[in-house]
């Protein structure tokens, strides 16, 4: 599968996307399901001193050494602690042309559901302390806000 | 399992036959005399052809056909090998290999004009070729003839490689009506017959308008075991029975079959499995070569690789485990494991070894047109050609070592007059060596011209605001200058070096491979570039040391010693430098350069680590001790981070990282710079 901007491996031609449905701090995120490569319990993270604040640390996943990335610090929310439900996604995103794959961590994962895009709400401008670049869309879903990240900008 | 595409096969074997084709020519520039020599480079041109027929490549053979055609007479000894004519002859293979690799980027004007002259410099051979099928425009009017008569001549060997005379008697049947009449003089008695050898000739009278290309397509693989004489006729009389041949078609010409199978017949009363014997002995002749190489695609080799060092990853973890256990038996197989994986491992790191000859080859040519186009006459010298490296590693070496064969011609070899006054022998010298040191290798490329020129690089530098002038600075660290971006002494910028672009892109090259350049002069008798690299790119070892909670790799092959750091060390805050064996040495406290939180440790340990001549501390809490050390990458996402060159996984599935020792010494240094500054200020 391949993820490409314009086009997301997940979006159905009337409109619904397929997404994997994450929770953090108060916020709920809908990623796209055709980033996502697989979900893990949290393992072992190796610090990796002067990196990027959003990109602290690596882990090793089945014998493969990749980043490990919080959406906190993009979206300015304060660090939690590991509770039961954490999980690591994994995501495969296009950083430069190439894929590379990236473990988001998650406070807890939902579940795999379809959102519509006819629902999509235009991202306001005002009232909102988020950089706009990184959120694709904002919408509804079981009555509450979802926020569809632009995980391609949030890396980069 | 992917297929293999049978044209990339040919592909692959073509450039290993242009690497021959190239280096026999380049020797014959030395030995014109050498028969080997001419030998090699004719079978690498025939293979070329052969297989490039078979594969479709037209024109291709074709032109090789030509080629080939031409350097015959060189290898009858007709033509001596001269310096003009192995040029054209290297224009020729790159021409070939041009239309192997881009056959639509290339102009057959250019074909024509190396054949033209090809020819022009073979001419005073030509007439003994007199039959030649090669000699477009002998016979002005051939394209209409009504007919041709064909002289056939087989060598008497054409049986064993599996080629049959008569099958292409009917297919010349099949251009059009005609009447073969063999020629058996040559048959000898019974008793001097060899069986297996052909020995008659036919002559061909063949009653078609086709073009004369035509029928040599009929002849195409076995044109260089025959003499193929083509006339073309204006009037065509077939005897009479010529029609009763063509009713017989399925079958072969009785006036031809005859006389032909004669000779199988005798054999067969001799030895009856004879005429299957040939073709028994092609597959065991392929058996052994199998047995000698095997060719693998290089991806399955780095594939291997990679699952190897998963296989060590999940041994080191089986391992800790076993040593946590009072289980014997699992320990016993643990151990047997361990053996297992470290033979693998070393197994399939010297599958992915290549001699570096390989490498080598290509800059004889960079040499040989060089010194051409420079008027520099050099003698290239290699030694070391079987030193083995990581097939990874020489691809990454040959830019680097482009730069500094360039480099050592242009700038470093002196022009005629300048050697002369010098009372140097008027041809350079240039040398590319390889030999192994240890856990590294060492390349180097030697020349014998002028040296450094010390003072015009330190005033170049000055100009371009690299160092302040005045400044005291060493000739080892003017000749550092030498490695900056954008940095070039050469007074006027030629085609080939001078730029300012190259050696830095060298060092960089090299230092992405965990290697260093060491670089020693002397003026008037030459510079010498070497290159130090580690044998492989994928499993080091390490030396595993703790800071804090974290634990990291540092290679093994940069660390000299380890020693403790003492308690008036550990204090001191202003200064950072060790006294070891009364030398003094910067050190680096991990602690703060890994941003580690919390009072430093008891009882530090320094690890004294060096790249070529400076050494610098690095300060830990605990070395651990040797790690076989699988080599990982960092992704982009940190690729903003230059003191790790890399992660790996340790036994308890955790990540590492792996300490850039370059950039740390460089680290400590300006951080030494910065305090003398404060000191002196």
């Amino acid at each position: 599968m391949t993820a490409s901007p314009t086009q997301p491996a997940g979006a159905h031609a009337d409109g619904a996307m397929q997404v994997v449905m994450i929770g953090l701090g108060e916020e709920k995120f809908a990623l796209d399901a055709g980033l996502v490569r697989e979900i893990i319990d949290p393992v072992p993270e190796t610090k990796v001193a002067g990196a990027k604040a959003y990109v602290p640390s690596l882990i090793n996943v089945r014998g493969n050494v990749i980043p490990l990335a919080d959406l906190r610090i993009r979206f300015g929310m304060p660090p939690t602690e590991h509770s039961v439900d954490s999980r690591i996604v994994v995501i495969e995103v296009m950083l430069d042309g190439e894929p590379v794959l990236v473990g988001v961590t998650a406070d807890k994962v939902y579940e795999v559901t379809e959102i519509s895009q006819t629902d999509v709400q235009q991202t306001p401008r005002v009232g909102m302390h988020w950089k706009p670049e990184f959120i694709r869309f904002i919408t509804k879903w079981r009555e509450e806000f979802v926020i569809v990240p632009n995980m391609e900008r949030i890396l980069n | 399992m992917n297929s293999v595409d049978p044209v990339e096969v040919f592909r692959q074997e073509a450039s290993e036959l242009f690497e021959t084709l190239e280096g026999a020519l380049l020797d014959l520039c030395q030995r014109p005399d050498d028969r080997e020599l001419i030998d090699a480079a004719f079978r690498a041109l025939h293979t070329i052809k052969g297989s490039g027929a078979m594969f479709g490549f037209d024109k291709v053979a074709a032109f090789t056909h030509e080629f080939e055609t031409a350097f015959e007479l060189i290898r009858r000894g007709e033509v001596k090998p001269t310096q003009e004519l192995i040029s054209v002859g290297l224009a020729a293979k790159d021409y070939i290999r041009a239309l192997i690799h881009a056959p639509e980027t290339v102009d057959s004007i250019i074909g024509d004009a190396i054949l033209d002259e090809l020819k022009q410099l073979v001419a005073p051979g030509i007439p003994a070729f007199e039959s030649s099928p090669d000699r477009p425009g002998a016979v002005p009017s051939e394209h209409h003839a009504a007919g041709w008569l064909l002289q056939l001549e087989f060598d008497a060997q054409i049986l064993r490689n599996g080629s049959n005379p008569l099958d292409m008697l009917e297919d010349l049947a099949k251009l059009g009506p005609c009447f073969a009449v063999p020629i058996t003089t040559d048959i000898p008695l019974l008793d001097a017959l060899e069986p297996e050898d052909c020995y008659l000739k036919w002559e061909v009278t063949l009653s078609s308008d086709c073009d004369k290309a035509a029928i040599e397509d009929v002849f195409m693989f076995v044109l260089d075991e025959m003499k193929l004489g083509i006339t073309p006729l204006a009037r065509v009389e077939l005897p009479e029975f010529a029609p009763l041949l063509q009713e017989a078609d399925s079958e072969p010409p009785p006036s031809a079959t005859v006389p032909v199978s004669a000779a199988p017949d005798a054999a067969a009363a001799e030895r009856p499995a004879l005429p299957a014997e040939p073709r028994r002995e092609e597959p065991k002749r392929n058996e052994e070569r199998g047995i000698a190489t095997v060719r693998v695609q290089a991806e399955r080799l780095d594939e291997l690789m990679d699952r190897v060092g998963e296989l060590v990853i999940a041994q080191a973890r089986l391992s800790q485990l076993a040593a946590t256990g009072s289980d014997l038996s699992i320990k016993l197989i643990a151990e047997e494991i361990e053996r297992l994986a470290a033979s693998l491992r070393d197994t399939t790191m010297g599958a992915r070894m290549v001699p570096i000859g390989s490498l080598f080859g290509r800059f004889r040519r960079l040499v040989h047109d060089l010194s051409r186009e420079l008027a520099k006459p050099v003698e290239f010298v290699t030694t070391g050609e079987d030193t083995e490296l990581d097939k990874t590693m020489i691809e990454c070496l040959a830019d680097p070592l482009v730069h500094l064969i360039r480099n050592a011609i242009d700038h470093g070899i002196e022009d005629a007059g300048r050697r002369a006054a010098a009372g140097k022998p008027a041809q350079g010298r240039i040398e590319l060596s390889a030999v192994h040191a240890g856990a590294q290798v060492l390349v180097t490329v030697s020349d014998n011209g002028g040296g450094l020129d010390t003072r015009r690089i330190r005033a170049k530098a000055e100009e371009q605001g690299l160092v302040a002038p005045g400044a005291a600075l060493t000739d080892h660290e003017i000749h550092q200058l030498l490695f900056h971006p954008g940095f070039s002494t050469a007074q006027t910028v030629s085609a080939l070096s001078g730029r300012g672009v190259g050696m830095d892109v060298v060092k960089k090259t090299i230092e992405n491979m965990r290697g260093s350049i060491d670089l020693i002069t002397r003026p008037g008798e030459g510079t010498t570039v070497t290159l130090r690299l580690p044998l492989t790119l994928a499993i080091i070892e390490g030396l595993l040391i703790r800071v804090g909670a974290g634990r990291y790799i540092i290679p093994l092959s940069a660390v000299e010693e380890c020693v403790e750091l003492t308690a008036a060390d550990q204090r001191s805050r202003g200064r950072s430098f060790l006294n070891v064996r009364g030398g003094l040495v910067p050190f680096l406290r991990l602690r703060e350069v890994l941003q580690m939180d919390g009072a430093a440790e008891e009882h530090q340990k320094t690890i004294i680590i060096s790249t070529g001549e400076t050494c610098v501390g690095l300060v830990a809490d605990q070395i651990i001790g040797n790690h076989q050390t699988v080599i990982k990458s960092l992704s982009k996402l940190h690729s903003d981070v230059t003191i790790f060159s890399g992660a790996t996984i340790l036994g308890d599935g955790t990540a590492a990282l792996i300490l850039d020792v370059g950039q740390l010494v460089a680290l400590a240094q300006s951080q030494a710079e910065k305090l003398q500054m404060n000191e002196a200020a």
